[in-house]
């Protein structure tokens, strides 16, 4: 079997254009490799009689873009039409959306083949993958590692070489913490950026779309395609057109970086906090400022993310109750027990707990003292955000307090895997945007990643320093090894 | 019994006459075959999101102006969670915390003169499926899921079932006129339920919400209902629980459908997935501006037409002859155009089952109708003879009149030929002026001798004694 | 480490309409409890002001022109309806109205 997904999206767009490779070899060499590493269950559903036909498809259609029949795998949380869609929960294990995303509608304008649907934590509560219904995926750098999640299978997917780009979402760190873990590249868009029309909702207020790669570069250009204004998403932002890549290759020297305390204290492990250390040594190198500084409510993230993201999921997820779609209790004596048997044999553990505590936090007078004063601390943290960056180009810190750690830990604690995502959940409170950077590995040889954030809508000179920092450090990112001599 | 005291508070929803749906542009179609105006978001599939009709906005905000409301220019929607198989995604996006008016109220005429009921609130939500009931089970018809609404909120401020009745008939009237909604209670686009109570004290009693009320008529049969109802429970020295109860037409009573539990618990929040709506200054003014005539304005511009209070009523009562009438303001006599809208016209369009507007009775012709009629030119036993033509043929009146040989004559051809006699008769005149009353019959005969019956005879009788005392 | 009450978990899991088995209804009274305690933590924070933010968006929503778009046709609509009479969706009977 030939090697051509190794290569740069580039060089593939090359071979295609110049008619020495045919989008077919591409989509047969991906099944093939994921029929080879089938042991990382990054897939829920594979797509591959669709796929092989629509390349057959693409032979007699010029090449027409960067993207044209390059593989793609997508979160199974992002509705594609007639094909499954499970979210990884019982609730939709046969579940065909009628419609189409906004973001696949744009992936399929692009010719894009779409590979499969990934895998991640049931309804994208998690934080490594192992609540999804179909099992966890593995890490490719050490299959007894977790992914990391929700996004897990996707970054899995990319790191594993099996498709060279694919989309997650995340809510709250959920494209990011498993890029770190897996040693990938991945975006967390700003709030707005890119549709989530299609996207199956957690927390509406926090969730957004967002390109894992292999680099960078590849990485700005997935984003230059699946941005931009939709109408059938109130909340998508309105802005003038813009390239991505347009400061890749740009110094850095002289930016100023801002590290909050709270983002290398105790709660960050060790082998963590070295890398982070030598990467600030790197940049004060390469000529930037690293300042550390307090931010205020950084501590309590944790908190307000838990009271938000349940509150709005508790609605969100209401409309699974096996009326319209999805799975239904057979024979229910009642509505009572058409809905409570529906959603006790749907739904996994995690998302039972989320919902039934987000019920609570709205319940009542719950709803002022939780809910409301959360939404004020919110508005507080992105102040912070505000003021800091009047002074600094980007905050950065570790993405995940630890290594990828085993599947088989068990964490008995509900809120361990909110605390994951401590040091990357800001973001999505504030809306910024925020890159996970692999900038080196542990001691066992797990990718450790850096979480850069930018202000709002400056996705641009976030790729400007990921690429930048990127080709100093130049570290190898295939778990396979040096396959390639 | 005559010394407890009724209290009614009422809430009305009332649906928009919008083309599409609030939060997708599915249809807002009534009438249809079940599940064939809906898309994905009103089926509530998974990772829809709601977009915002502007079309609903300005109706909803026209309403809250009619109602006299402050409006919260800075609007927000909110989720109301509750599980309910008509309400697709078990939540209703609605406006808890910042509903469009506010403080509002409308005026009635009671026996004790005008009161004003008082809006505690007006807001915009979604409307839920139909469903239709079987034995064990029932079914969902999402055509109407998604249809925008307002619900207008009073404050417990009737206190009979009069007045409750003449709430409801002002409002309809209010929104009817506004074009913010057809108000057909028959066919669900609006829907009152009231919480009555009764009490011998100014303190308030447990209140009854009665529901699926289907007529304003009802609605005060409903409240008397309960008067005596809850009357009779006190009297007996019960009491009873809040509760639910639905007004059954058949029996013409209510019935009980549930108890309340403690508090209903809709778990709101803001929706996140609709921005702020912010209604500028110059919005609102615009839109209070291009108000369309109200009621009230049109019944102020008839009565001063001349026309009787009756018939301004009648007028009002039917919104499709008022605005025809309203072309022809300050044009035409209001008053020969109401009597022919109300009368001839109206029996025409009765017995033919038709609108206005699929007759051939264009504007110039009704114009010139009732200016013919105005001038005498025509009499209303000509009406009657050409009315079916009138209406039917795309002829102008002139030629109709000709093709029934009706040549009325107009006023100054009457006038020439009416000169020509007393010129020709002098003797007859001067025994007019006489005080022979028998002259002038004379004279009259040989007018409408000359003008070969074509001439209106009152006219000429007003006309000939005109010229004749001069 | 809070716990809750029998009563406590039925009534949140009757909020979110789940039934629970015994067996989950001690073990939820755990976790549960541990979730409550996480989000108690929110009493203690002070110093913050009152302007909330429901979301990161910063601008109005943009307002759709009242013209009908594509509909399904009833098929696409009830294609993954669990149970359907005729042209409906069905429930079982609804006791509310």
């Amino acid at each position: 079997m030939s090697n051509y997904l190794d290569l740069s999206i580039k060089e593939i767009n090359n071979l295609l254009k110049s008619k020495k490779i045919k989008p077919i070899d591409l989509v047969e060499e991906a099944f093939d490799r994921i029929e080879k590493s089938s042991s990382l269950n990054c897939f829920i559903t594979l797509n591959k009689e669709a796929a092989l036909k629509q390349a057959k498809e693409l032979e007699d259609k010029e090449v027409d873009n960067l993207f044209f029949g390059i593989p793609i795998a997508i979160k199974d949380n992002i509705c594609t039409k007639g094909l499954r869609t499970t979210c990884a929960s019982k609730m939709l294990e046969n579940f065909e959306p009628i419609y189409d995303a906004t973001v696949i509608e744009k992936i399929n304008e692009k010719h894009m083949i779409i590979i499969g649907k990934t895998n991640m934590d049931e309804f994208a509560m998690g934080s490594c993958s192992k609540t999804s219904y179909f099992g966890a995926p593995r890490n490719p750098w050490n299959e007894s590692k977790i992914t990391g999640g929700s996004s897990g299978g996707s970054a899995a997917c990319v790191s594993g070489r099996l498709t060279p780009i694919a989309l997650g979402s995340d809510t709250g760190g959920s494209i990011r913490q498993p890029s770190s873990f897996c040693g990938v590249v991945g975006l967390k868009p700003t709030y707005g950026r890119v549709s989530r029309f299609g996207l199956i909702a957690y927390g509406s207020s926090l969730d957004q779309i967002g390109p894992i790669t292999r680099n960078v570069e590849e990485n700005a250009e997935l984003l230059n395609i699946i941005c931009g204004k939709d109408e059938k998403d109130l909340t998508s932002a309105k802005r003038d057109s813009e390239d991505f890549t347009r400061l890749i290759g740009k110094d850095i020297k002289g930016m100023k970086i801002a590290v909050p305390n709270y983002f290398v204290s105790d709660i960050v492990s060790k082998e963590v906090l070295d890398v982070f250390n030598k990467t600030v040594e790197t940049l004060r190198n390469l000529g930037c400022t690293v300042d550390y500084i307090d931010m205020k409510y950084l501590e309590n993230v944790v908190t307000i993310y838990q009271i938000i993201t349940m509150a709005e999921a508790s609605g969100n997820l209401a409309r699974f109750d096996g009326v319209k779609y999805g799975y239904s209790y057979p024979n229910p004596k009642d509505l009572e027990e058409l809905y409570t048997k529906t959603r006790q044999l749907g739904f996994g553990d995690t998302v039972k707990k989320r919902i039934m505590v987000g019920s609570f936090i709205l319940s009542g007078e719950n709803a002022k003292i939780y809910y409301d004063k959360a939404l004020s601390i919110r508005d507080d943290i992105k102040k912070s955000f505000d003021m800091a960056f009047e002074k600094y180009d980007f905050v950065i810190g570790p993405v995940v307090t630890s290594e990828a750690y085993d599947l088989d830990e068990e964490f008995p604690d509900p809120s361990k895997s909110f605390m994951d995502d401590v040091l990357v959940m800001p973001v999505n409170m504030a809306g910024l945007p925020g890159l996970s950077l692999p900038v080196g590995f542990s001691p066992n040889h797990l990718p450790i990643g850096l979480h850069v954030m930018a202000p709002r809508f400056e996705e641009a000179k976030l790729y400007q320093f990921g690429a930048f920092l990127e080709k100093e450090l130049n570290l190898n990112l295939d778990p396979r090894g040096d396959k390639n001599e | 019994m005559s010394n407890y005291k009724t209290t009614v508070g009422i809430e009305v929803h009332a649906e928009l006459k919008t083309k599409t749906k609030i939060f997708s542009d599915s249809a807002n179609h009534y009438g249809k075959m079940a599940n064939t105006c809906t898309n994905v978001i009103d089926l509530g599939y998974p990772g829809t999101l709601p977009t915002m009709n502007e079309e609903v906005i300005h109706l909803g905000l026209r309403a809250a102006l009619v109602l006299n409301c402050e409006i919260n220019k800075h609007m927000h929607f909110d989720r109301k969670n509750y599980f309910y198989p008509d309400n697709p995604k078990n939540y209703q996006i609605t406006q808890n915390r910042t509903p469009i008016g506010v403080n509002g109220y409308v005026e009635i005429d009671t026996e004790n003169g005008k009161k004003k009921i008082r809006i505690h609130d007006i807001h915009i939500e979604e409307d839920t499926c139909k469903s239709i009931h079987a034995d064990k089970k029932s079914m969902l018809d999402y055509n109407r899921a998604g249809v925008p609404l307002v619900e207008i909120v009073t404050e417990a401020d009737m206190n009979s079932a009069e007045e409750a009745v003449k709430y409801l008939e002002k409002l309809r009237e209010l929104l009817l006129y506004a074009d913010v909604s057809d108000c057909k209670i028959e066919e669900g686009s609006m829907r009152c339920d009231c919480n009555v109570s009764v009490s011998k004290t100014d303190k308030l009693n447990t209140k009854v919400e009665v529901k699926n009320i289907g007529s304003i008529s009802n609605v005060g049969v409903a409240i008397k209902y309960e008067e005596e109802r809850q009357i009779a429970l006190y009297e007996k020295g019960e009491t009873f629980k809040e509760q639910t109860r639905r007004f059954d037409d058949k029996t013409m009573s209510t019935i009980l459908m549930r108890v309340k539990e403690t508090g209903n618990d809709y778990r709101y929040f803001p929706e996140p997935d609709i921005p702020f709506v912010d209604l500028t200054d110059e919005y609102i003014k615009e839109t209070k501006e291009n108000l369309p005539m109200s009621a009230e304005q049109r019944r102020e511009v008839y009565k001063e037409a001349g026309i009787n209070d009756i018939n301004v009523e009648k007028i009002i009562q039917n919104r499709n002859i008022s605005d025809y009438l309203n072309k022809f303001i300050k044009k035409i006599n209001l008053v020969i155009a109401s009597n022919l809208l109300l009368g001839d016209i109206a029996a025409y369009l009765n017995k033919t089952e038709m609108n206005l507007d699929q007759t051939k009775l264009t504007d110039e012709k009704f114009e010139d109708v009732v200016n013919y009629l105005d001038s005498g030119k025509i009499n209303s036993k000509i009406f009657k003879e050409i009315l079916d033509d009138v209406m039917e043929s795309n002829d102008s009146i002139d030629k109709i009149l000709d093709n029934h040989n009706i040549k009325q004559m107009g006023e100054d051809e009457v006038i020439d030929i009416i000169n020509t006699v007393i010129e020709n008769n002098p003797q007859s005149v001067q025994d007019y002026k006489n005080g022979n009353e028998r002259a002038i019959k004379f004279l009259m005969g040989q007018i409408m001798k000359e003008t070969k019956g074509n001439a209106n005879p009152q006219m000429v009788t007003d006309k000939l004694t005109e010229l004749l005392n001069k | 480490m809070k716990k809750l009450s029998k009563e406590e978990v039925l009534h949140v899991a009757h909020l979110a309409r789940i039934n629970l088995e015994d067996e989950e209804i001690e073990r939820y009274a755990n976790d549960l409890g541990k979730l409550l305690e996480d989000i108690d933590k929110i009493k203690d924070i002070k110093g913050y002001d009152d302007e909330m933010m429901i979301s990161p968006v910063e601008y109005n929503s943009d307002l759709r022109p009242d013209v009908e778009g594509k509909m399904l046709d009833y098929k696409t609509a009830m294609k993954n309806v669990p149970h359907s009479t005729g042209n409906f969706v069905e429930v079982p009977v609804m006791l509310n109205e």
